[in-house]
């Protein structure tokens, strides 16, 4: 909501974007080819990214620095999602490996097993913790103060949350090693091993760099909690995870973002959850692409009011955008499904606009494109809103 | 005693990597399906040294254990991005757009790659495929599955069935009618994954028209086998989600457990499919699943 009560909703990104080839070659001693060049030319260009030809100069170069690279990388980022006008950002995660794999790498106790398939030809690399786990080093400060320095919206920091990089790993020190076949381990022992490594994780890993992230000058911190659902009996376990990461700590907002989930087993678990003051959730991967505001044109969204109900009255970050697809959602989509949810939650003050998630997974070119049709569309929905707020009190 | 590794196999790092490439533009079908072709061979010879008595291919083209019926069948199509189980994997649950759908080609090598040996396939379950899609088991298993079954060639068909245990509320009478849809062929097996298989057996898992039943023991206490059982079972013994190495004579000490249930004929195998593990661990369990089986002649 604007300063003179029109209503304006806040838009962020969710993550992750895809990496350049420029820099994924960079990172794995690759050469580069032409095309490649002429990404990051005709990128800098379209963005506005200052000084790009230095970074030209660097790509034409036989040896270059990965880690000036991913900077140059994450400025583009910053300035693709400014461009299309999004309001909170980040870099699109490219200093990191993966939302799992930097967090592990910068840990002590873990052990690495291998690559799985997440789904389809995507994949992550998976470990073990192996013994108790803890902090080598705060892994997210360089890159926060190096993004500090060069963004022009404001930073929203995502970190993957206590829960997840659990449920992510295997666990070889919590569980028995022998002993299991035959006997149907009770679920409340695995139960008991899961809880015991996720506070481990909050206590000695999480709740550490959000420490120094706020020390840094961070306001926004979004606990990526995209595993939270993973197992309906573990919810609890969840919630105790990321309050035991944030109670306490002053001068930030904490939120948390779920993706791709039965969102109706977070309810009623989340209720004491009211450390976290936003929900960012991806919902237009379960809906209709049709136009209309009515529940029946909106079935992806029918659990918002869910949200809507929780007694401590968090904002939800609505996720518009399908970040599985390359359908761009036209801004008159996004529209009607952010008046839907204003309709549900009767206050615009508590709706955010997002992607369902990170965008990875897309090509910089349609990711630009979902990320502008999402900030016109919701411009698109302020005026509806404030045209209709006029004629009421005319 | 027999064994063997039904269901989606691990990738190998260049097949994940060759995949991966290919999604970014990097490289050819072709060459995806080189490494695939060496992913199966590499496969095929971690399975004869180990001894596995029927050879399966890994479903290494298989993006998850439904999507290539989903787009061969006319009426079903591929749905929302769904976690699959308590897993970190997801897929695309089907969907129908008909109540009668059917199969409309038939699967060709691509999906049930020629093997050098007598061998097995994995397909989904009926009760699996119908999941969320509002069609009854019985029409998919005559429709859609059937029509496969009657052209391939395999010694055991194995339907996965990951759901089952998870199920809510079952109709076994219905389920049952379903699988007898797909009887006159190949042996059929059915391999409850993930998850206790004794609520099952209470309500009759043990009666359905299928030669062979498989049960997680990690999931499943070995008295749940009811008394009586004159089935083939598959002793699901390697944990499949688990990245710890399982003890070859903790499972050969195990397979007596079974025979004083009255079991006759056992047959080891994972207790679901080994791609939610790497490919080296997954190998690893694969050789300990020989050594197992030998321990326990």
């Amino acid at each position: 909501m604007s300063t003179n009560g029109e209503v304006k909703f806040l838009t962020h990104e969710v993550g992750s974007l895809a990496k350049p080839a420029w820099l994924v070659k960079t990172s794995a001693g690759k050469p580069l080819e032409e095309s490649d060049i002429e990404h990051a030319r005709e990128w800098g260009e379209k963005v506005g990214v200052e000084d790009y030809e230095q970074l030209i100069e660097l790509l034409r170069q036989e040896e270059r620095d990965p880690d000036e690279v991913a900077r140059w990388a994450s400025r583009y980022c910053m300035r693709l999602q400014e461009s299309a006008g999004v309001d909170w950002i980040w870099d699109g995660e490219q200093q990191r490996s993966e939302m799992y794999a930097w967090a592990i790498a910068h840990s002590n106790g873990f052990e690495p097993r291998g690559t799985v398939r997440s789904f389809d030809n995507k994949y992550y690399s998976k470990s073990a913790a192996v013994g108790p786990v803890s902090l080598r080093e705060p892994y997210h400060n360089d890159e926060f103060s190096f993004l500090e320095s060069a963004a022009k919206h404001d930073l929203k920091i995502p970190i993957t949350g206590a829960y997840t990089l659990a449920v992510w790993s295997y666990d070889e020190h919590h569980l028995p090693r022998s002993g299991r076949l035959g006997s149907g381990l009770s679920r409340k022992n695995e139960v008991e091993a899961r809880r015991e490594l996720t506070l481990d994780i909050a206590r000695n890993i999480i709740r550490p760099n959000l420490e120094a992230l706020i020390g840094l000058g961070a306001t926004w911190i979004q606990i990526d909690e995209p595993g939270a659902s993973t197992e309906e009996d573990e919810l609890d376990v969840f919630v105790e995870s990321f309050n035991v990461s944030v109670e306490g700590l002053e001068g930030c907002t904490f939120s948390t973002h779920l993706c791709f989930s039965d969102y109706n087993l977070f309810f009623p678990a989340i209720e004491g959850m009211s450390g976290c003051r936003q929900y960012c959730v991806g919902f237009a991967n379960y809906d209709s692409r049709e136009l209309g505001t009515s529940s029946a044109d909106r079935p992806g969204y029918e659990v918002i009011s869910k949200w809507r109900d929780l007694p401590y009255e968090p904002i939800l970050g609505l996720g518009v955008n399908d970040i599985h697809t390359d359908f761009v959602e036209p801004p008159e989509l996004v529209r009607d499904r952010i008046l839907y949810a204003v309709d549900v939650f009767g206050d615009p003050a508590r709706i955010h606009v997002c992607p369902d998630c990170g965008l990875r997974t897309r090509s910089w070119d349609v990711a630009f494109e979902k990320l502008r049709n999402m900030v016109e569309g919701t411009r698109l929905a302020e005026e509806s809103l404030n045209r209709a707020h006029a004629g009421a009190t005319k | 005693m027999q064994a063997f590794v039904p269901g989606l196999y691990a990738r190998s790092e260049a097949l994940v990597q060759a995949t991966r490439d290919l999604d970014r533009g990097r490289t050819t079908e072709e060459a995806v399906d080189e490494q695939v072709e060496r992913d199966l061979a590499e496969l095929v010879s971690v399975q004869q040294a180990a001894g596995l008595d029927l050879l399966a291919d890994g479903m290494l083209r298989w993006q998850d254990v439904f999507r290539p019926f989903v787009e061969a069948a006319d009426g079903l199509e591929t749905g929302a991005l769904t976690r699959f189980l308590d897993t970190n994997t997801f897929f695309r649950a089907p969907s129908g757009t008909t109540t009668t759908p059917t199969l409309s080609q038939t699967l060709n090598g691509r999906y049930f790659a020629s093997l050098p040996a007598p061998r097995l396939i994995t397909v989904p379950s009926p009760f699996a495929l119908a999941q969320g899609t509002d069609i009854e088991p019985s029409v998919l298993a005559e429709g859609v599955l059937k029509p496969q079954l009657d052209v391939v060639d395999a010694e055991l068909v194995v339907l996965e069935e990951p759901f089952l245990a998870r199920a809510d509320s079952i109709d076994l009478d219905g389920f049952a009618g379903a699988l007898e849809k797909l009887a006159g062929g190949p042996k059929l097996a059915l391999w409850v994954t993930f998850g206790d298989a004794q609520p099952l057996f209470e309500q009759g898992l043990a009666d359905l028209p299928v030669d062979v039943i498989g049960v997680d023991f990690y999931a499943t206490k070995v008295g749940a086998i009811p008394e009586g059982f004159d089935k083939v079972l598959l002793a699901g013994v390697l944990d499949a989600r688990s990245s710890v190495p399982e003890d070859p004579s903790e499972i050969a000490a195990f397979v007596p457990q079974l025979h004083e249930r009255g079991v006759k004929e056992v047959a080891l195998v994972p207790n679901g499919d080994l791609q939610y593990v790497s490919e080296p661990v997954a190998r690893d369990k694969v050789e300990r699943l020989g050594k197992a089986k030998e321990a326990a002649a």
